[in-house]
C-alpha cells in the first residue's frame, strides 16, 4: 500500500529508490470508516433533546457545573470535522506525507463527543465524562498489569499464555493473605509472589524441561482456575470472615494534581495500586530499553544462540525475566481484592489475562503501547455502561460485546506492522 | 524428550484431576448424616438427584437453595441423594449422563443453562422424572414442554419485584433508585422489569416523579456481562451509584457484593435489595445495608416437587411461583424496619393483595 510515486527519471533510480518511503493509507481509512460509522448513526436513527455532559467527578474543589448542549447540532458537527479530517488525512496520503499523530487525537475527541452527544440526548441522565475517564483507568489496571507482565516475558523469548492464571492466582493468595493479616500490604506482596510462583512453574516446564509454551499456559490456566475454585468452596465460603473478607486500599488524593478540573479525581484520587501502575509502566519501559538488563533480556529474546555466544546466561536471564513479570501480574491480580471488591470470587477475573495478551500483541511487544491498548479496552467498557445509563439506544447485547470488539478490530486492523520477538516462543537449546 | 512428555502429561492431569473435582456423583452426604428417622417411606427405586449450573451449590443463591431443598426432601425419605456440579456449559451432557448411571429416578437440573441438555436427556430417558428449576423447558417456542417427562419450576419474580419497586420508590429520598443485571437473560430482567414496574405504580399513585437508573424495559439497561462479582460489576454499580441513587437493586448471583464496596466508598447512605434468597440470612456482610430481598423461593418447591415424586403422587404440570402461591415473595425489613414509614409498609402489603386478586396487574414474560 505504498503512495503513488511519480515515475523516475532512468538515471535517478537508484536516488528515487533510496528515498521512497511508503505511506500507509490504514490511518486514512479508519478514519473514513469511523466517520461513515457515525454518519450512518447520526443519520439513520436522529434523536431529540439536550446531552448534558457532567464535568466534574466530585472531589475537586473548583466544580464545573454540568453543561447541556443541543445534541443533533452537535453531533452533526462533530460529523462534519470527521468528514474534514478524514478528507485532510487523504490528501496528505495522496502527497505523500504521513498524517500527524495529533490529527488522530483531534479526530477521537471529537468523534465521542459527536457520539455521546447523540447516545445522551433527551436523557435525564448526565453523561459523567469525568467518571467515564476514572472507570476507563480502574477497568483497565488488571489488564494493564498483565499486559506489562506478558511484554516482559515475550520480549525474553517465553509465551505467557498464563497471564489469567497469575491474575486469578493471585487474586485469591492476596484475598486470604490481606484478610488473615488484615493488612492489604502484605496482600499485595503474597500477590506479587503467588503471581510469581505461577510464573516460576511455567519457566520450570519451559525453560528448564522446553515444553511447549502455549501448552504449559493453557494448563496453568486451567490448574489455577481448578485450584481457587476448589479452596474457594471448600474454605473461603464457610469461613469468609477469617479467610475472604479483606481491609481494601483506601483512596488517596494526591494534591495539587486531584484538584484539576475533569481529570483530576479521575486520575488522581485513586488507591496505590493504581498510583504503582503509574510508576511502572515508566520503569519498565525504562528497564527494558535504556538498561543492560533491558538488552539483555531483549537478545535473548531475539536472538538466544548470539546472547549466548557472547556471554549471557540464557536461561537465567529467562528466568529471572519471568519472575520480575510474574511478580507485576501479581499486583494487578491484587487490584481486584484489594482495591476492588472487598473479597475472592469464583473466575472473577473472567477472561482479563486473554484481553491482556491481546494488548501485548496490539502493544507490539512495547510497555508504553500495550498500557494504551489496555486503556483503550477499559475504555470502551466504561462506555457501555455509561451509554446504558443514559438510554441510548443500542441494545444491551451489542454494549457487552463493544469491548471485545474494539478489541478484535484493533489487533487486527489498527496495528499495521507487528512483529513478535524472534525468538518467543521457542525453547533454547544451547549446543 | 521423553521426559518433557512425561512432565507435560503430568501437568495436564494435575490440572484435570484438580478441575474435575466435585464433579464425580457422590452421595449427598448430609443426606444420611443429618437424618435418623425415617418418616415416610418412598416409592421403589426412588432416588432423586440434582445438577448444578456454572454457579455450583455453594452459589449463595438458585443453586444453593434448590440444592437445599432437594436434600431435605431426600433426608426425610431417608435416601441419599445424588448431586453433581457443572464447571461450564460443558459440563452438562455429561453430568446428566453420570446421573443415569447412579440409578437416579428423579433429576432435577438448575438453572435455564441446562435447558436445552436436559431436555435431550428427558427425550433420550422417558422414564426418568426430570424437574428442571427456572426455566419453562420450551425451547421451541411453541408454549408447550419440550419433552413430556420434564417439570418445569418457574417463577413469576416480577410480582415480588414490584412490590420493592413501590418499597423503594416510597423509601427514596433522592426520587432515584437504580438496578443493574448480570447478563440480558429473561431469569435476571423480570427482576428489574417487575421493579420498574413497581415504581412506576408508586409514581401513578403518589403523583411522584421517582425514576428508575439502569433499566429501561425490554432487554435494555445496564449489563455486567457476567455472573462475577469483580471489577466490572463495581463499574456499573459506581456508574448507577454516581447518578445519585440511594436504593440499588443488583441482580444475578454474587454480583451484589461488588455493589456494597462501591457503596462503601460513596460515602453516602444508600439500600440494597437482595435477590433470590433472604440475603440478610444468607450473607450476615449484608446486615446492614439489606433494605429487603425478592425471594424466589427454590428451595420450597424443589422440595415439594422431590417429595411428591417420592410419594408417588408426581406431576408434569408446570409450577409457577407467585404471590398468590408464596412461590415468590418479598423478605423481611430486619434493620430497616424502623428507617422505613409505617405506612408505605401498610401500603405494600395492601398492594401485594391487590396483585393476588388481580386488581393491579403486572406483567413479564410469563404473564403479559
Amino acid at each position: 500500500m505504498s503512495a503513488p510515486t511519480t515515475v523516475p527519471d532512468e538515471q535517478s533510480v537508484s536516488g528515487q529508490l533510496r528515498h521512497v518511503e511508503v505511506i500507509s493509507k490504514k490511518f486514512a481509512v479508519v478514519l473514513t470508516a469511523a466517520t461513515v460509522v457515525l454518519l450512518a448513526i447520526v443519520g439513520l436513527v436522529p434523536r431529540e433533546g439536550e446531552a448534558r455532559f457532567r464535568l466534574s467527578g466530585g472531589s475537586e474543589a473548583l466544580q464545573i457545573p454540568s453543561i447541556a448542549v443541543p445534541a443533533m447540532p452537535l453531533a452533526w458537527a462533530s460529523v462534519v470535522i470527521c468528514v474534514v479530517l478524514a478528507a485532510v488525512s487523504w490528501v496528505l496520503w495522496r502527497s505523500g506525507r504521513r498524517t500527524p499523530w495529533y490529527v488522530g487525537i483531534v479526530f477521537a475527541v471529537v468523534f465521542l463527543a459527536g457520539f455521546l452527544g447523540w447516545a445522551g440526548a433527551g436523557s435525564s441522565n448526565d453523561v459523567p465524562i469525568s467518571n467515564l475517564i476514572g472507570s476507563s483507568i480502574l477497568l483497565a489496571v488488571p489488564i494493564i498489569f498483565g499486559a506489562l507482565g506478558g511484554t516482559i516475558g515475550e520480549r525474553a523469548g517465553v509465551v505467557n499464555i498464563a497471564i489469567e492464571g497469575q491474575l486469578l492466582g493471585s487474586a485469591f493468595v492476596a484475598a486470604v493473605v490481606g484478610t488473615m493479616t488484615q493488612s492489604p500490604w502484605a496482600g499485595l506482596l503474597a500477590g506479587m509472589f503467588a503471581g510469581a510462583l505461577v510464573a516460576l512453574v511455567l519457566g520450570v516446564f519451559t525453560i528448564t524441561y522446553r515444553v511447549d509454551q502455549v501448552i504449559v499456559g493453557v494448563v496453568l490456566n486451567v490448574l489455577v482456575l481448578g485450584l481457587t475454585s476448589f479452596i474457594y468452596s471448600q474454605v473461603l465460603v464457610p469461613q469468609a470472615d477469617l479467610y475472604n473478607s479483606t481491609e481494601r486500599f483506601p483512596k488517596v488524593s494526591i494534591p495539587v494534581l486531584s484538584e484539576i478540573p475533569i481529570i483530576g479525581s479521575a486520575l488522581f484520587h485513586q488507591s496505590v495500586i493504581v498510583y504503582l501502575l503509574y510508576l511502572t509502566v515508566p520503569a519498565i519501559w525504562f528497564a527494558m530499553f535504556r538498561t543492560r538488563w533491558g538488552l539483555r533480556l531483549r537478545a535473548v529474546g531475539e536472538h538466544p544462540l548470539a546472547a549466548d555466544t557472547v556471554g549471557i546466561k540464557v536461561k537465567s536471564v529467562r528466568y529471572r525475566a519471568l519472575l520480575v513479570a510474574g511478580a507485576i501480574v501479581g499486583m494487578g491480580g491484587a487490584y481486584y481484592t484489594l482495591v476492588s471488591v472487598s473479597g475472592f470470587g469464583k473466575n472473577m477475573t473472567a477472561g482479563a489475562g486473554f484481553i491482556a495478551l491481546a494488548a501485548v500483541i496490539f502493544g507490539k511487544w512495547d510497555p508504553i503501547k500495550a498500557t494504551l491498548a489496555g486503556l483503550l479496552f477499559g475504555f470502551s467498557t466504561a462506555l457501555a455502561s455509561a451509554m446504558s445509563i443514559v438510554q441510548a439506544p443500542v441494545p444491551s447485547q451489542f454494549m457487552l460485546m463493544l469491548p471485545y470488539v474494539v478489541t478484535l478490530l484493533a489487533v487486527a486492523g489498527l496495528i499495521g506492522k507487528s512483529r513478535a520477538p524472534a525468538a518467543s516462543g521457542t525453547a533454547y537449546v544451547k549446543e | 524428550m521423553n521426559k518433557t512428555i512425561k512432565l507435560t502429561a503430568v501437568a495436564a492431569v494435575a490440572a484435570l484431576a484438580l478441575a474435575a473435582c466435585a464433579e464425580a456423583p457422590g452421595d449427598g452426604g448430609t443426606a444420611s448424616a443429618t437424618t435418623p428417622v425415617q418418616t415416610i417411606k418412598p416409592v421403589d427405586g426412588f432416588k432423586p438427584c440434582v445438577v448444578s449450573d456454572a454457579g455450583g451449590f455453594d452459589d449463595k443463591s438458585f443453586n444453593q437453595l434448590s440444592f437445599e431443598g432437594l436434600q431435605k426432601a431426600a433426608a426425610e425419605f431417608g435416601v441419599k441423594a445424588g448431586e453433581v456440579q457443572s464447571k461450564s456449559d460443558a459440563d452438562f451432557k455429561p453430568n446428566l449422563e453420570s446421573l443415569l448411571t447412579a440409578n437416579c429416578s428423579l433429576i432435577t437440573s438448575v438453572g435455564f443453562a441446562l435447558s436445552a441438555a436436559t431436555v435431550e436427556a428427558a427425550k433420550a430417558n422417558p422414564d426418568i422424572q426430570y424437574v428442571l428449576v427456572d426455566d419453562a423447558a420450551d425451547n421451541d417456542r411453541d408454549g408447550k414442554v419440550d419433552a413430556e417427562n420434564i417439570k418445569p419450576l418457574i417463577y413469576d419474580t416480577a410480582q415480588a419485584a414490584f412490590l420493592a419497586g413501590y418499597l423503594s420508590a416510597g423509601y427514596s429520598k433522592a426520587g432515584k433508585v437504580g438496578t443493574y443485571g448480570g447478563m440480558p437473560f429473561p431469569t435476571v430482567t423480570i427482576f428489574m422489569d417487575g421493579f420498574k414496574q413497581g415504581v412506576e405504580h408508586y409514581n401513578k399513585v403518589k403523583s411522584a416523579d421517582v425514576q428508575v437508573i439502569g433499566f429501561e424495559g425490554g432487554d435494555k439497561g445496564t449489563f455486567t456481562g457476567g455472573f462475577e462479582s469483580n471489577q466490572k460489576a463495581r463499574e456499573a454499580a459506581d456508574s448507577i451509584i454516581n447518578q445519585g441513587v440511594d436504593v440499588i437493586l443488583p441482580v444475578g448471583g454474587p454480583i451484589y457484593q461488588a455493589a456494597l464496596d462501591s457503596i462503601d466508598d460513596s460515602g453516602r447512605e444508600i439500600a440494597l435489595i437482595g435477590v433470590d434468597a433472604d440475603v440478610f440470612v444468607t450473607d450476615p456482610k449484608t446486615e446492614k445495608y439489606i433494605l429487603t430481598s425478592i425471594e424466589k423461593k427454590m428451595d420450597q418447591s424443589v422440595y415439594d416437587a422431590v417429595t411428591t415424586a417420592g410419594k408417588g403422587q408426581f406431576s408434569f404440570d408446570p409450577y409457577i411461583g407467585t404471590l398468590a402461591n408464596g412461590g415468590v415473595g418479598l423478605a423481611p425489613l430486619h434493620n430497616f424496619e424502623g428507617k422505613v414509614d409505617a405506612t408505605l409498609v401498610a401500603e405494600v402489603d395492601a398492594l401485594k393483595d391487590q396483585i393476588i386478586s388481580g386488581e393491579v396487574k403486572v406483567t413479564s414474560y410469563l404473564a403479559k
